[in-house]
C-alpha cells in the first residue's frame, strides 16, 4: 500500500473501530436471539462465562441479562458502529469535496478516542453493570433504583454525556470546516449567510446571490449538494446530542446524590413532557440525520460511481430543506399509543408529518435511481450494488414505518415486533448498514490506492447480508402482526418458530460480516491493519492548525 | 401521491372498525373498568371483568410508579388494542368487542426486568349480548 496520509489513516481507524462495534452489536444480537429462540431461555456456555465478569451477574435472572443487553445493543449499533463510520467518512469526504482542510485537525483524534470511550462506558453500564433502563429511558424508570442498578444508571448517564459532548464537538468541527476559508479563497458573504447556505436555506428562500461584490457571483447552489445534506443532517445530529445529553445529565443528577442516600423525587419531572422532549431529540436520528446523511451520501457516491451529474439537483436542494420540517415536527409518531398526548399532535405530527418522509425520501430515491438509469450502461460495481441494496432497505423499512405511524393501525402495531423488525431492523440492517458498507467499499480504494481484493467475497457479503437482514426483519415483523411484543421475553411462546427463523437470519448476517472482514483485511494486508493501531511516527502527523 | 392520500383517507375512515367510535361517533361508555398498575403488577377489578359484545366499555388505566402498557389479546395471541399507561394520567381507551371469548391482558411496555411477568391470562370475559339477558 502506498503510504497514506494522516487524515486517511484516521478515517480508516474510525472505520475499523466502527466495524469492531458492529461485531459487538452482532454478538449481543446473537446472545439475545438465542434467549428469544430458546424455549427454556437457558444460557449457553459463552453467557455463563460472561456472567462471571459482571457486577452481581451471578444473581442476575435471564430477564435481567436480556434487558441489560437490549440496553447496550442500540448504543453500540448507533453511537458505536454508525456514528464512528460517519465521523470517519465525513472527516475525509467533507474536506475532499470542498478541497480544503479540516478546520481543527486536533479534534479528529479527540473525536475518535472520546467516542470510543463514551460508547464503551455506556455499553459497559449495560453489559457489565446490568443497567436495564433501555435506550428509551422512559421517565422515571432509569432512576427507579428498585428496578435498575444505581451504579449502572450513573455509568450509563456518564457514557451518554461523554458521547454526546463528543458528537457536539464533531458537528462543530464539520461546520467550522465548511465555513472556514483559506487566504487564497476569494472574499465571500458573511458567516450567517454561509451557514444558511450550508443547510440549503439561502437558495430556497430565493436569496440566491451570495454576493455581488466578489468577481463571479457565488451562489448558494455552488456548495456541493453533498455538503448541503451533511450540513442539514448535522442540525439533527446537534439537536439529538443536546437532548440525549440532557437525559444523561438527568441520570447523573438523580444518581449521584442517591449514592449518598439523598433521593430526589422523580415526580418533579412530568413523564409525558419528558417523553415528548426525549423522542423529539431521539427521533432526530431515526427520522433526521440518518435520512439526510444517507441522502447526501447517495448524492455524492452515485454520480461518482456512474459518471453522471445528479438528476434533478435543484429539486433535491429544496427537498433537503423541506426535510427539516419533517425532522423538527415528526416526533409524535412515537407517542401515538399515549392517550394523554393531544390528539392533534398524534394526527398531525405523528401521522401526517411522517408522510412528509414519503415525499422527501421518495424524491431522493427517484433522483438517485434516475441518475443511474440515465447513465446506462452502468457497471454494477460493488459500492453501487450496496447503494442499490440500501435504497431497497430504506424503501421497505420506510413503507413499514408509514403503516405503523397511523392513528388507526398503531393501536395494533405499537410496541410489537413489527415496529422493531420490519421497520427498524430493515432500515438499520438493509438500509443504513448497506450504505455504510458501500462507503467502505468506495473509500478504501480512494484512501489507499488499493482495489478491493475479492469481488466474489464482496458478492457473498452482499447477498448473505441482504438475505439475513430480510429474513430476520420479516420473521420479527410477522411475529409482530400475530401479537408478539418487542421488549418482552416470552416463556413458552407460540412465536418461537418466528424467533428461530430470525435467529437463522442473524447467523447469515454474521457469516456475511466475516466475508466482509476477510476481504477487507486481505485488501489492506496485515501489516497495514496493524499499522492502523500504531501511533504515527514523528513528522507523520501534521501539526494541528487550531 | 394518490396512494398516500387514499391510505390516509381509508385508515381515518370508519372502514377501520375502531375509528368509528374513537374518531367519529364518541359514544358514552356503557361500562367503565379501572385498571391499576404498580410495582410490576396489574390490578384488575376483584369481581372480574365481564363485557357484552356490542357494548362500549372504557378502560381507565393508571400507574403509581413507572410507565407500563395495557394490551388486550385474543385467545389466539393476536393484539386487540393497546395503549401506554403513563404515570400521573388517566389513560383511557374506549372499546367495543365483537367476538365472545376469554381475552388476556398484558403490559405492553417495558417497566423493568419483571415486565414479562405482567400478564393476566383470560382476564376479560366477553359474552354474547343475548346470553347475558
Amino acid at each position: 500500500m502506498k503510504r497514506i496520509g494522516w487524515l486517511e489513516k484516521w478515517t480508516l481507524r474510525f472505520a475499523v473501530m466502527g466495524l469492531l462495534f458492529l461485531a459487538l452489536a452482532i454478538l449481543e444480537g446473537a446472545l439475545m436471539r438465542t434467549q428469544l429462540a430458546s424455549a427454556e431461555q437457558s444460557l449457553g456456555g459463552f453467557e455463563t462465562l460472561l456472567m462471571r465478569l459482571r457486577v452481581g451477574g451471578a444473581e442476575a435472572s435471564p430477564a435481567t441479562l436480556f434487558y441489560a443487553m437490549l440496553t447496550a445493543h442500540p448504543i453500540v449499533g448507533i453511537y458505536g458502529f454508525a456514528y464512528m463510520l460517519v465521523m470517519g467518512a465525513f472527516y475525509f469526504l467533507v474536506p475532499y469535496v470542498l478541497k480544503k482542510e479540516i478546520r481543527y485537525r486536533s479534534l479528529v483524534p479527540v473525536n475518535f478516542w472520546v467516542q470510543t470511550l463514551g460508547v464503551l462506558v455506556a455499553w459497559g453500564a449495560g453489559f457489565f453493570v446490568l443497567f436495564n433502563g433501555l435506550y428509551t429511558l422512559y421517565w422515571p424508570l432509569p432512576v427507579a433504583y428498585d428496578r435498575v442498578p444505581l451504579v449502572g444508571s450513573i455509568v450509563f448517564g456518564a457514557g451518554l454525556v461523554v458521547t454526546e459532548l463528543n458528537v457536539l464537538l464533531f458537528v462543530f468541527n464539520l461546520f467550522a470546516t465548511v465555513l472556514s476559508r483559506s487566504a487564497s479563497d476569494p472574499p465571500r458573504p458573511g458567516f450567517w449567510r454561509m451557514l444558511a447556505a450550508t443547510i440549503g436555506i439561502t437558495q430556497n428562500l430565493g436569496i440566491t446571490a451570495m454576493s455581488s461584490a466578489v468577481g463571479p457571483r457565488r451562489r448558494a447552489e455552488e456548495l456541493p449538494v453533498f455538503i448541503v445534506a451533511v450540513g442539514r443532517g448535522s442540525i439533527d445530529t446537534m439537536i439529538n446530542a443536546v437532548v440525549m445529553l440532557s437525559a444523561g445529565a438527568l441520570l447523573l443528577t438523580f444518581g449521584l446524590p442517591a449514592l449518598r442516600g439523598i433521593r430526589l423525587d422523580p415526580a418533579m419531572i412530568n413523564p409525558l413532557l419528558y417523553k415528548n422532549w426525549f423522542w423529539w431529540g431521539l427521533d432526530m436520528i431515526a427520522d433526521g440525520n440518518v435520512l439526510m446523511y444517507t441522502a447526501g451520501t447517495w448524492y455524492l457516491l452515485v454520480p461518482l460511481l456512474v459518471g453522471r451529474k445528479l438528476y434533478g439537483e435543484s429539486v433535491v436542494r429544496t427537498v433537503i430543506l423541506a426535510d427539516l420540517l419533517v425532522s423538527l415536527f415528526v416526533w409524535s409518531h412515537h407517542l401515538m399509543a399515549d392517550r394523554p398526548q393531544p390528539f392533534g399532535l398524534r394526527l398531525l405530527s405523528g401521522q401526517f408529518v411522517t408522510w412528509g418522509e414519503f415525499v422527501t425520501m421518495g424524491l431522493t430515491m427517484f433522483s438517485v435511481l434516475m441518475t443511474i438509469w440515465l447513465a446506462r450502461p452502468v457497471a454494477l460495481t460493488t459500492p453501487l450494488r450496496f447503494v442499490l441494496g440500501s435504497i431497497f432497505g430504506f424503501l421497505i423499512g420506510g413503507m413499514a414505518g408509514l403503516i405503523q405511524a397511523n392513528v388507526g393501525l398503531n393501536l395494533v402495531l405499537h410496541n410489537t415486533q413489527w415496529v422493531i423488525g420490519i421497520h427498524a431492523h430493515t432500515q438499520l440492517l438493509a438500509g443504513l448498514s448497506m450504505l455504510l458498507f458501500a462507503v467502505v467499499y468506495a473509500l478504501v480504494p480512494m484512501l489507499t490506492k488499493l482495489e478491493i481484493r475479492s469481488r466474489r467475497l464482496a458478492d457473498i457479503h452482499f447477498w448473505l447480508w441482504m438475505a439475513g437482514a430480510l429474513l430476520m426483519s420479516y420473521a420479527m415483523g410477522m411475529a409482530g402482526i400475530r401479537g408478539m411484543l418487542r421488549r418482552t421475553l416470552y416463556v413458552d411462546s407460540p412465536f418461537q418458530p418466528y424467533m428461530i427463523v430470525a435467529w437463522a437470519g442473524g447467523v447469515l448476517l454474521a457469516l456475511a460480516f466475516v466475508a466482509f472482514l476477510v476481504n477487507l483485511v486481505w485488501t489492506l494486508g496485515w501489516s497495514n491493519v496493524v499499522g492502523l493501531v500504531l501511533p504515527e511516527r514523528r513528522g507523520e502527523g501534521e501539526p494541528a492548525r487550531a | 401521491m394518490l396512494a398516500a392520500l387514499a391510505f390516509n383517507a381509508v385508515t381515518l375512515s370508519p372502514l377501520i372498525p375502531w375509528q368509528q367510535w374513537l374518531l367519529w361517533s364518541h359514544p358514552a361508555p356503557d361500562q367503565r373498568i379501572a385498571v391499576e398498575m404498580a410495582n410490576n403488577e396489574i390490578r384488575l377489578p376483584a369481581e372480574g371483568i365481564q363485557i357484552q359484545t356490542g357494548t362500549f366499555v372504557e378502560f381507565v388505566a393508571t400507574s403509581k410508579d413507572v410507565t407500563y402498557g395495557f394490551g388486550v389479546f385474543r385467545p389466539d395471541g393476536t393484539l386487540v388494542f393497546q395503549m401506554q399507561v403513563v404515570p400521573g394520567y388517566e389513560n383511557r381507551m374506549l372499546w367495543k368487542f365483537d367476538a365472545p371469548g376469554a381475552y388476556t391482558v398484558r403490559s405492553t411496555e417495558y417497566s423493568g426486568p419483571r415486565h414479562p411477568e405482567m400478564y393476566v391470562r383470560d382476564a376479560i370475559h366477553v359474552v354474547p349480548e343475548e346470553a347475558s339477558r
